[in-house]
């Protein structure tokens, strides 16, 4: 065990810092502190240039090997940008699907073509991602997907016909992955693809979906015979669900650094408020702020320890990682009823009308659908459980 | 000893219930979002017409000469359907601080026979809220002044709108001047009418409170019964039967202190500091913790604008902070469980409190 930075490490830091003070500004100066949980819809094209200026410094996927168009940090490395990153107070990550998933997915499971296809769009911070796995029918039950995808001998390319749900910024992206069935007869998670689809074609069409936030950060969308070139499929017909499954690995894995931090922005944020209007003088709030701190500190530990060594390029984390969704979730949930009692009845009143919020109701709002995607917490909770902890499986529904 | 409701108010209730649920629905509220006031005069004359505007004015002004208690129940059918019409406060707050003064100033005499005839709408100002629900289709304010209480005209008055997490209210804040003319009452007696108003504010708002819980359990039961995943029921699952079940627990409990603080008010109003905080401390957790297991067993669906449930989360997100949030009402409680005099003990179960 070794819990500091080396000396390499500290120079790192230093530079990570020097580069976020002389660009964080200009143009990108009103993206501080943007972007983040419940913030995803504000200013996205500024936010993707900010994405290019940060390729043009090496500062995208740098966990990623350096014959991928990454920079081989080290996680300690990761680690040390990701709180340079947020204590600059720079923006919530435009890139990050395709930083944090598709890339990933793509070099651990993706063919050369497809590396060299798609990853240099996703480094230089040109092209985004979007995550098609649910639909009306596969939410927690995401092996009940229906979209089809049918291979067109004539044309030499997959059709893909069906409908996705959910799908978080489909409509700024410029390709999406979606799982989709290959083999017509088959069910659950057997006969499944995973395709990687361009957005802008006639075959695709995506309509917002309004939150209880009134803005609209996801969407359906509807697939037409899309097409999808022959070789724009990860793995062979079939290994869909492996794939998808290793992507989510990555969603638990590394990401989460840079998550935790933003965290630390939106406590000290709390932490502000209380101090602003009094609240800190209550004990019981006083509490609350101290045990918010408390466990983010174990979150952030805890991925470390689980990142320790062990974090693969096929970004299999250990059985310890199975729990990290529900801890940060429920953390973050509680983040927001913290920030919305501190408020008291200020709470209640939004930035202006029609139906502006303020940073925190956003962010109130946002942490209810915390503990719901990528996995509700009732299914993290089985999981845990059953392939954690070995309990009993609950039996298995007979599926049409 | 005798916690029930008689059979009148039971039957009263019911009648009730169904106009409610057959006037004001999901589509109706959201429909009232677009319109300029938010408010629907018709609505409003129908309530009247029924004579829920009446049941707490004094006989002597027209009224059925009610009480809190003949009315907690109305109060959460109320919350039940997320009513934005402000009924509650009118019948539980302004109309029982204009009869305390009905003999010093004949202005409220007046007041009184009008909001029982359904003439006009009174609005309610209280040190606790920094802005006063429905100022806008009020024709007449009750406002605080430090220790006294004013009566002003809506047009004496300025109105800037403050926009609500719940879309379904209307918020203001009041910009006016106090004059001697204005003034209904202040010193001690001043102090005690806000004092009481606190009490019958966040009594109406924890009887909503409960009512918005139900609603939200209700609709979540039938939810989990028609999504199917993993070729079943979602409520076929132990996590979302006992995220409901947990839910259930807190609302029906939430109901004896509620009942119990209505009595209290009707009985013993200069005592029921207590019992008041009591059951919104007591509501507020139950309709929170509904808003917050219904979403998770909603899913995604229930983070959107579509969905209806959001009309209930936020109805009781905003009244959990609305006549006292809980941390001020848990902060009444201890004060007072803390006073070496207070009355606890075998033989103060429904004693006197304070
Ligand atoms: C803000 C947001 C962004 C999203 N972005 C994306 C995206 O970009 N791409 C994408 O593909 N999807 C996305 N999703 C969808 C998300 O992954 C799903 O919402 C999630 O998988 C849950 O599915 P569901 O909403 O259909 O809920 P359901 O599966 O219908 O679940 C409803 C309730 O039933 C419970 N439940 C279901 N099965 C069980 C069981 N076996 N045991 C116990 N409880 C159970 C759940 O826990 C939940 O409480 C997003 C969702 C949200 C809210």
């Amino acid at each position: 065990m070794k819990l500091s930075f080396s000396p390499e490490d500290e120079q790192f830091r230093v530079e990570v810092a020097q580069w976020l003070q002389q660009n964080l500004t200009g143009e990108f100066e009103k993206l501080k502190f943007r972007g983040g949980p419940g913030d995803e819809h504000m200013f996205p094209h500024e936010r993707q240039r900010w994405e290019q200026k940060l390729a043009e410094g090496g500062w995208t996927c740098i966990g990623w090997p350096q014959e991928c168009g990454g920079r081989g940090c080290s996680i300690e490395q990761q680690v040390i940008f990701n709180e340079e990153y947020a204590r600059a107070g720079a923006p919530g990550r435009a890139g990050h699907i395709g930083e944090g998933l598709a890339g990933p997915t793509i070099i651990a499971f993706g063919s050369d073509a497809q590396k060299q296809k798609y990853l240099p769009g996703i480094v230089a911070g040109t092209e985004l991602w979007c995550q098609g796995y649910s639909e009306p029918g596969a939410g927690s039950d995401l092996a009940n997907v229906k979209t089809r995808a049918r291979f067109d001998e004539a044309k030499g390319k997959w059709l893909i016909n069906g409908q996705k749900v959910w799908t978080s910024l489909a409509h700024e992206s410029d390709y999406c992955f979606v799982i989709a069935r290959t083999d017509p007869d088959s069910v659950a998670h057997k006969g499944l693809g995973f395709f990687l689809v361009k957005m802008a074609q006639p075959g695709v069409e995506v309509r917002g979906i309004q939150q209880i936030t009134g803005t609209s950060e996801f969407n359906e969308v509807f697939f037409d015979n899309a097409e999808c070139d022959a070789e724009d499929i990860v793995g062979e017909p079939g290994d869909g669900w492996k794939v998808a499954m290793g992507l989510l690995g990555f969603e638990r894995g590394v990401s989460t650094l840079g998550q935790q931090m933003q965290f630390q922005n939106e406590l000290n944020a709390v932490i502000r408020e209380a101090r602003a209007n009094g609240a800190d003088h209550n004990p019981v709030i006083r509490q609350r702020i101290a045990r918010a701190h408390a466990e983010l500190k174990i979150m952030r530990y805890n991925s470390m320890r689980m990142l320790s060594g062990q974090g693969g390029s096929d970004g299999s984390l250990q059985k310890e990682a199975l729990i990290y969704k529900l801890f940060w979730a429920t953390w973050h949930r509680s983040l927001g009823e913290l920030a919305m009692d501190v408020l008291g009845p200020d709470s209640q009143i939004l930035e202006d009308g029609p139906y502006q919020l303020t940073r925190l109701q956003s962010m109130y709002l946002f942490v209810r659908s915390d503990t719901i995607y990528g996995g509700t917490n009732e299914i993290q909770r089985n999981i845990i459980a059953e392939r954690g902890l070995g309990m009993p499986k609950e039996p298995k529904v007979a599926v049409q | 000893m005798d916690f029930t409701f008689t059979e009148d108010q039971l039957l009263f209730c019911d009648s009730v219930k169904n106009f409610l649920q057959a006037e004001i629905t999901p589509e109706s509220l959201r429909a009232s979002w677009d319109t300029d006031t938010g408010r629907s005069d018709e609505l409003w004359q129908t309530i009247v017409e029924l004579g829920l505007t009446a049941m707490l004015v004094p006989e002597a002004q027209g009224g059925l000469g009610m009480n809190e208690l003949d009315f907690i129940l109305l109060a959460q059918e109320c919350g039940r359907v997320a009513l934005a019409e402000a009924l509650v406060e009118t019948a539980l707050v302004a109309t029982p601080l204009l009869s305390a003064l009905v003999d010093k100033d004949p202005r409220c005499a007046s007041l009184l026979e009008k909001i029982a005839s359904g003439e006009i709408r009174v609005a309610v100002g209280h040190p606790a809220n920094e802005l006063v629900s429905d100022a806008h289709v009020a024709d007449w304010l009750l406002l605080p002044s430090g220790d006294q209480i004013h009566l002003l005209a809506r047009d004496q008055v300025k109105l800037v709108t403050q926009h609500s997490v719940d879309p379904s209210r209307r918020l203001f804040t009041v910009e006016w001047k106090a004059t001697d003319e204005t003034c209904l009452a202040g010193g001690p007696e001043g102090v005690q009418l806000l004092a009481a108003s606190l009490n019958r504010g966040a009594l109406g708002c924890a009887a909503q409170l409960v009512g918005l819980a139900e609603a939200m359990v209700s609709l979540t039961v039938d939810y989990t019964a028609d999504r199917h995943q993993f070729g079943k029921a979602i409520g076929t699952n132990q996590a979302l039967k006992h995220h409901m079940a947990n839910c259930a627990v807190k609302s029906e409990f939430a109901k004896a202190p509620l009942y119990r603080a209505a009595y209290t008010l009707s009985k013993a109003p200069q005592n029921a500091d207590f019992a008041v905080s009591h059951a919104k401390v007591a509501a507020g957790e139950a309709a929170l913790l509904a808003a917050k297991n219904a979403i998770q067993s909603f899913g995604a669906m229930g983070y959107t604008w579509e969905c209806d449930l959001h009309i209930f989360m936020k109805r009781a997100w905003a009244l959990d902070k609305f006549w006292g949030h809980t941390g001020f009402h848990k902060n009444r409680l201890h004060q007072w469980l803390m006073n070496p005099n207070a009355k606890i003990g075998a033989d103060k179960t429904f004693g006197i409190q304070g």
